[in-house]
């Protein structure tokens, strides 16, 4: 069988094309593809070269629109057996091809050409070309006869055209030789055998037979060459004489041979032109002729010859003739038939050649599978040769298989597909190329491993590492959970040792392992710094940050923008970093020599990193690179060194690969299934590049938590700026952001405008001066717990309580060297945040703030002494008397400080003084404007209690207005007056608490630098609340003791008894006194008063037997009714028995209390008596004159 | 005698290809039916030429060899059912109504609440019922 056949091929003359002497191959091409172009002459174009010796033969040759055909076979070929039975086998001609520079003798070439064409004595013509001889073979040329021409050296066309008028010349000569061996053959007695004939003894009946058939046989094989001489009605002719003889003579093989020749004339007499009658003929004839040839078949010889080959060659032939998608139904079923007639060829290379063109016509109706099908039966008879060269066949035509079964190397992908030769039928359907990859159809798992094995068993036979390297990266990647770990090991050998033999550094489209997915793009916070500036504006800083409160702010313009993400900017020079997840499926150790973010817009430097990733896992790895020019960067993937090739892998074909895991439509996750957790997908946002930027670093100096403040502390803080990037600092602006942005009182930005411009590498300090804001409760109780629970460690800040400086600063407008174009760009500039790591401590804790009041008990004595007392009291700045306690009495304000840091505090209190208050007084201290008291000392973990004085507290006031504002009883609108006096008197509170707290000062010192002021009106304020009404307000009984004076004669008595005991009570007396109870409130109350006598042990001396008091009148059980604003009067007389130390104390229950008593009394029911109890009051008793 | 059964799904990915021979011959069934695609998608993308009507579910004989016959069944949702024979004088009828019995238990095994369209059918249910649908036809 010979491949690539059609109908039409018996009208071909062959013309072997052999190179003689040395020629080197590029001219070696080049000189046969100028041969190619002429494959077809016209019968027009030789007439001036042929010359009609004798009559021709061809009777009907159609010269103006006929032509020869022919086919150059470099290299030429054996002569094939079947020569006789089909003319188009021999080889009629012979052309030599020679290089001149490379063969200077010509004799010798015209020598070796001569041997040459020994082995083909079938050809008729011979010519020997000679490209570019030189002056002395030119000069020789002439001389060695005409089979050797000579092309002189010139430009290509004069060539073409010299060779063209050859060739022409060489088809005339065989037209000529045509006509000489028709006339012989039609009178010469030729035999004419073919492999089938009989090789036995000839006897008489089989030599009458063969005479018979030798006259059909002259006729068909002059109708061959009619056909070769382009004449098909000539050849009609002569066919329908030898198909009559043929038949006559039971020669069926010629007969079958006969007739494919008249269907071959009926189409070249046809020129091309087809319908459905002439499709019908070559349907019926060729039926025919296969019948024939299986009629020819003899069973004798059928282990030596067999006409089966001429049988699935016509097959073949008819296939070809109907190969279009109309009739694929008609063309399966012949090919299928073919295919079926292979198993009983007898040499392999006919089957081998009958599987290709099987295959080719398959993939010419468009079925992709079938001609898949086919082309891996070719491969297998290709690998049964243990041959390097059929190898490599076997490889190039898997190769092909590779779109079908949907396993196609990258690398084929992106070439161009072309169309199959399918002959020159016009209406050849053509191969439909699967360009696009199907996920789905990867389900084929079965038929994908096995073509994926052989073509790595191919490329392993045929040495090409490269393609081994490939179909083993494939069939592990793609395949891996099928495979045994056995087998995984051994592809992962396959590849170490397929790199073995591969150059340093080679490159494969197709990527093995591991599998990359992007993990996430990390902000890096200069990167997020970036603001575009606006030339137009000097302060282009201004909006650029989100001010106010609100972080979100739906009615920006650039919001939808920052929300989306999309945008990501780098700076040339800066390194960047992206985060990458590698997938190890396998059960071997992958090693990764190195891998790199790909960039594919030359404008990213990246940095490789080693990695190693254990069977069946998955890591997290950071890939980091510079951006080294302005513009977009493309990373659509990393490059991976992996068993020894380069690979590429692409993120959007892993994550295709997922989802078509999540779909089920993949066999697994090898991500899941390294045990990693379900990744939201990550977009790679749309880098680009920014020119270089100055880059500013700033620090605190002493550190990040040197500033660790005390409530109230004022501190001076130095931050360091230097510009670390290679760009100096024109612009800078400052701003604060945060929350506390009160804290900083001042900010010396005027030492970092002075020192720009900020060359790289300077530096500048900027000074802030901070001060501590009012802790909260929370805030208190949250540091207070936390120093607990770390002892010895300083609290720590919290996030978002401190203040940020925000600083704006960007270079010059146009970097130097830039083009006119360029200058229009203005880089961005940048924002810095440096956050100010306030640390605010407790450094007191304000406990509670009480409001004390002790009392001194009074003396019973007469009026006179009341005055003298008073004097005595004026010249005492702390001790007061209060007319209403009846007593006299100090007040205090106590405040509890606790210290819970490691330092020593020092608290003083200042209190200041009412000048207009001290002006009558000749005290030393009405000079200062404040009175400060000694210093506290507060050790760590230890509390304190300050006490401060209250003696200028405005209590005069307070009664006045209380009392004045009060309407006179018996009011018409008497029931209003309770509410309306209340609300003053909480007006009256509230101010006085106001003022005494704006008096008081407390500050504070720790060490030599801390110093601050504590806040304690709102604790002073609270805590006053709850108490200033019991302290401050009068009780509604006033209750005092008094002696009574009976008259003038008296007094000299006494004054002359006792001089010395001026107010004492005598005992053995009987003594008069009179108790005072005032009503302090608008109303009439009605009391019951009981009067009680104690010794100093405490017990009442007026009861009981042992009574030591005797007592004249009422003392319990005593009745009154005090008028408003009034006092009453209670006069009663004491015997005291027992001289010493007695306490008097009044008492009163009142009755029928209303609703304001009750409300100052705080009782629960309204049915509950009221209890009134005044101060004790001292009486002193001397002893009398016994 | 019934060899090999075969669902394929919409988009040419293989949902279920069973082989009831003893011989180890799986792989070669898996080719007859890989290659029947170029069949079927041709009568899909060209139904008028075809010939077959437009609701015509049954695709008739695809194509034939030697040794095997290759029938189709296409589905309102492009899934197909392959069925591959050797015996050589089956009638259409007889292939007709396996089809329906086997598109009635398709039918079956992708209603069942668990099944993810698209993927294999791993239902044993399933793949006793076609066991039994083969077996009551293979004697024919």
């Amino acid at each position: 069988m010979e491949p690539d056949v059609s109908i039409e091929t018996l009208s071909i003359i062959r013309i072997a094309v052999l190179p003689i002497g040395t020629i080197p191959p590029t001219l070696l091409r080049d000189y046969h593809s100028m041969l190619l172009r002429h494959h077809t002459i016209a019968l027009s174009a030789i007439s001036s070269f042929y010359t009609e010796h004798q009559k021709s033969p061809f009777t009907n040759q159609p010269w103006d629109s006929g032509s020869l055909r022919f086919k150059f076979v470099l290299g030429g070929s054996p002569p094939s057996p079947w020569e006789d039975f089909q003319s188009n086998r021999k080889m009629l001609a012979v052309i030599g091809l020679c290089h001149c520079p490379s063969s200077p003798d010509l004799d010798s070439v015209t020598e070796k050409f001569n041997v040459a064409c020994k082995s083909y004595s079938s050809a008729l013509v011979r010519r020997c070309f000679a490209f570019s001889p030189g002056d002395s073979q030119l000069e020789d040329g002439d001389k060695k006869g005409e089979n050797l021409i000579l092309f002189p050296p010139s430009d290509k066309q004069t060539q073409e055209f010299h060779l063209q008028t050859m060739m022409q010349d060489i088809a005339a000569s065989l037209l000529m030789e045509f006509e000489k061996w028709v006339l012989q053959a039609e009178s010469a007695g030729t035999i004419l055998k073919t492999p089938l004939d009989s090789q036995a003894s000839l006897n008489s009946e089989e030599v009458i037979k063969a005479k018979k058939r030798r006259l059909g046989r002259a006729q068909k094989t002059i109708g061959d060459y009619s056909l070769l001489a382009g004449s098909p009605v000539d050849a009609n002719a002569h066919y329908s004489t030898a198909l009559e003889l043929a038949r006559l003579t039971g020669d069926y093989f010629w007969y079958a041979g006969a007739l494919e020749g008249s269907v071959c004339a009926l189409l070249v007499d046809r020129m091309g032109q087809r319908d459905v009658a002439l499709e019908d003929e070559v349907r019926y004839r060729y039926t025919n002729v296969i019948l024939h040839y299986r009629k020819s078949f003899i069973q004798e010889i059928a282990q030596r010859v067999s006409p089966l080959s001429f049988e699935l060659e016509a097959t073949l032939k008819l296939a070809r003739f109907l190969c279009r998608r109309e009739l694929a139904k008609e063309v399966v079923e012949l090919l299928t038939n073919a295919a079926d007639g292979a198993k009983s060829l007898i040499d392999a290379s006919d089957r081998l050649i009958l599987y290709v063109e099987v295959a080719r016509l398959f993939g010419a109706l468009g079925y992709q599978r079938k001609a898949a099908f086919f082309c891996r039966q070719v491969a297998q008879l290709y690998l049964q040769q243990d041959n390097r060269l059929a190898a490599i066949s076997a490889m190039q035509v898997l190769s092909m298989t590779t779109d079908a079964y949907r396993i196609q190397s990258r690398a084929s992908m992106s070439k161009v597909s072309v169309n199959n030769e399918t002959g020159r039928l016009p209406d050849a359907g053509k191969m439909h190329h699967h360009s696009i990859v199907s996920l789905f159809e990867s389900h084929w798992s079965t038929l994908q491993m096995v073509v994926l094995r052989e073509i790595l068993l191919s490329a392993v036979r045929a040495g090409d590492p490269l393609a081994a390297w490939s179909a083993a990266a494939r069939l592990l990647r793609w395949h891996y959970p099928l495979i045994t770990p056995s087998g995984q090991n051994g592809l992962a050998n396959s590849l170490a040792n397929s790199a073995d033999r591969l150059p340093s550094g080679t490159r494969c489209a197709d990527p093995a392992l591991p599998f990359v997915r992007l993990f996430s793009f990390p902000l890096h916070s200069s990167q997020v710094d970036i603001v575009k500036r606006n030339p137009a504006r000097e302060d282009w800083w201004t909006g650029s940050a989100p001010s106010g409160p609100f972080i979100y702010t739906p009615f920006s313009k650039g919001d939808a923008n920052e929300s989306s993400k999309q945008e990501l900017i780098w700076v040339v020079g800066e390194p960047v970093q992206v985060l990458v997840e590698l997938a190890n499926p396998c059960c071997f150790d992958l090693r990764i020599d190195s891998i790199y973010l790909s960039a594919h817009s030359s404008n990213f430097d990246a940095f490789p990193v080693s990695v190693d990733i254990p069977p069946n896992s998955a890591k997290v790895i950071t890939l980091s690179g510079i951006p080294t020019a302005v513009g977009p960067v493309t990373i659509p993937g990393c490059t991976v060194h992996c068993f020894g090739v380069i690979t590429e892998h692409v993120f959007r074909d892993v994550d295709n690969l997922l989802l078509g895991a999540a779909q089920g439509l993949v066999f697994s996750d090898p991500f899941r299934s390294c045990g990693s957790a379900k990744l939201r997908h990550v977009f790679v946002p749309n880098i680009s590049v920014a020119p270089p930027l100055p880059l500013l670093v700033a620090n605190v100096v002493g550190g990040d938590g040197a500033i660790i403040l005390y409530e109230g502390e004022i501190r001076e803080v130095c931050i360091n700026f230097a510009n670390a990037g290679t760009v100096p600092i024109v612009q800078a602006h400052v701003s604060l952001s945060g929350k506390n942005q009160d804290a900083v009182i001042s900010i010396a930005d005027e030492a970092l405008q002075s020192a720009l411009p900020l060359k790289p590498g300077a530096q500048v300090t900027l000074p802030v001066t901070l001060k501590a804001w009012h802790v909260g409760p929370t805030d208190s109780d949250n540091t207070m717990s936390s120093g607990r629970n770390a002892a010895g460690n300083t609290g720590r800040p919290k996030d978002g309580t401190s203040p940020s400086l925000l600083i704006h600063y960007a270079g010059p407008l146009s970097n130097n060297g830039d083009s006119q174009e360029k200058e229009s760009i203005v880089p961005p500039g940048r924002r810095l945040v440096v956050p100010l790591q306030i640390c605010v401590l407790q450094g007191l804790s304000f406990v509670k703030a009480r409001l004390l009041s002790m009392e001194i008990p009074a003396h019973v004595s007469d009026n006179l002494r009341d005055e003298d007392i008073e004097r005595e009291s004026n010249a005492d700045s702390l001790v007061k008397i209060n007319p209403f306690r009846g007593s006299w009495g100090l007040r205090f304000l106590e405040l509890e400080l606790s210290n819970p840091t490691d330092v020593v505090f020092e608290i003083s209190v200042f209190v200041q003084l009412e000048n207009s208050a001290k002006e009558d007084d000749s005290s030393p201290v009405q000079d200062s404007p404040e009175y400060e008291y000694p210093k506290t000392r507060i050790d760590r973990d230890y509390s304190a209690r300050v006490l401060i004085p209250l003696e200028h507290f405005k209590l005069p006031v307070l009664d006045g207005s209380f009392f004045t504002k009060d309407p006179p009883p018996g009011s018409p609108s008497s029931s209003r007056n309770p509410s309306f006096s209340e609300k003053n008197t909480k007006a009256e509170i509230n101010t006085l608490i106001k003022n005494l707290i704006s008096k008081i000062k407390v500050r504070w010192q720790s060490g030599r630098n801390s110093s601050g002021e504590l806040d304690i009106k709102d604790a002073i304020q609270t805590a006053l609340q709850t108490t200033v009404m019991d302290v401050l307000l009068p009780d509604p009984l006033t209750f005092g003791f008094r002696l009574v004076r009976n008259g003038l004669e008296k007094d000299p008595e006494t004054k002359a008894e006792s001089p010395f005991s001026k107010g004492s009570v005598l005992s053995h007396e009987v003594t008069p006194m009179e108790v005072l109870v005032r009503n302090n409130t608008s109303e009439a109350i009605k009391l019951n008063l009981s009067v009680t006598c104690r010794d100093v042990a405490g017990q009442n001396c007026t009861e009981g037997a042992d009574a030591t008091v005797l007592w004249a009148g009422a003392l319990s059980g005593i009745s009154m009714e005090v008028a408003p604003l009034q006092e009453a009067r209670h006069c009663f007389s004491l015997f005291f028995l027992v001289p010493g130390e007695y306490t008097m104390v009044a008492a009163a229950v009142i009755e029928d209390a209303n609703n304001v008593l009750r409300a100052r009394a705080g009782t629960a029911s309204p049915n509950e008596p009221i209890f009134c109890r005044g101060p004790p009051f001292h009486v002193c008793v001397a002893g009398g004159a016994l | 005698m019934i060899v090999c059964v075969a669902v394929v799904g919409h988009q040419n990915n293989p949902l279920y290809i069973q082989s009831f021979t003893d011989a180890d011959d799986a792989l070669k069934l898996h080719h007859i039916v890989h290659c029947s695609l170029d069949v079927i998608e041709e009568r899909v993308n060209n139904p008028k030429k075809s010939g077959t009507t437009l609701n015509e579910a049954f695709l008739g004989l695809l194509y034939p060899t030697v040794n095997y016959k290759v029938y189709g069944y296409l589905t309102n949702t492009k899934v197909k059912f392959i069925l591959v024979t050797t015996d050589l004088d089956v009638r259409d009828t007889d292939v007709r109504s396996f089809f329906r019995k086997f598109h009635a238990a398709y039918v079956d095994a992708v209603s069942n609440p668990f099944h993810v369209p698209g993927k294999k059918i791993t239902s044993r249910t399933f793949a006793q019922t076609v066991s039994n649908i083969v077996g009551s036809y293979g004697l024919n």
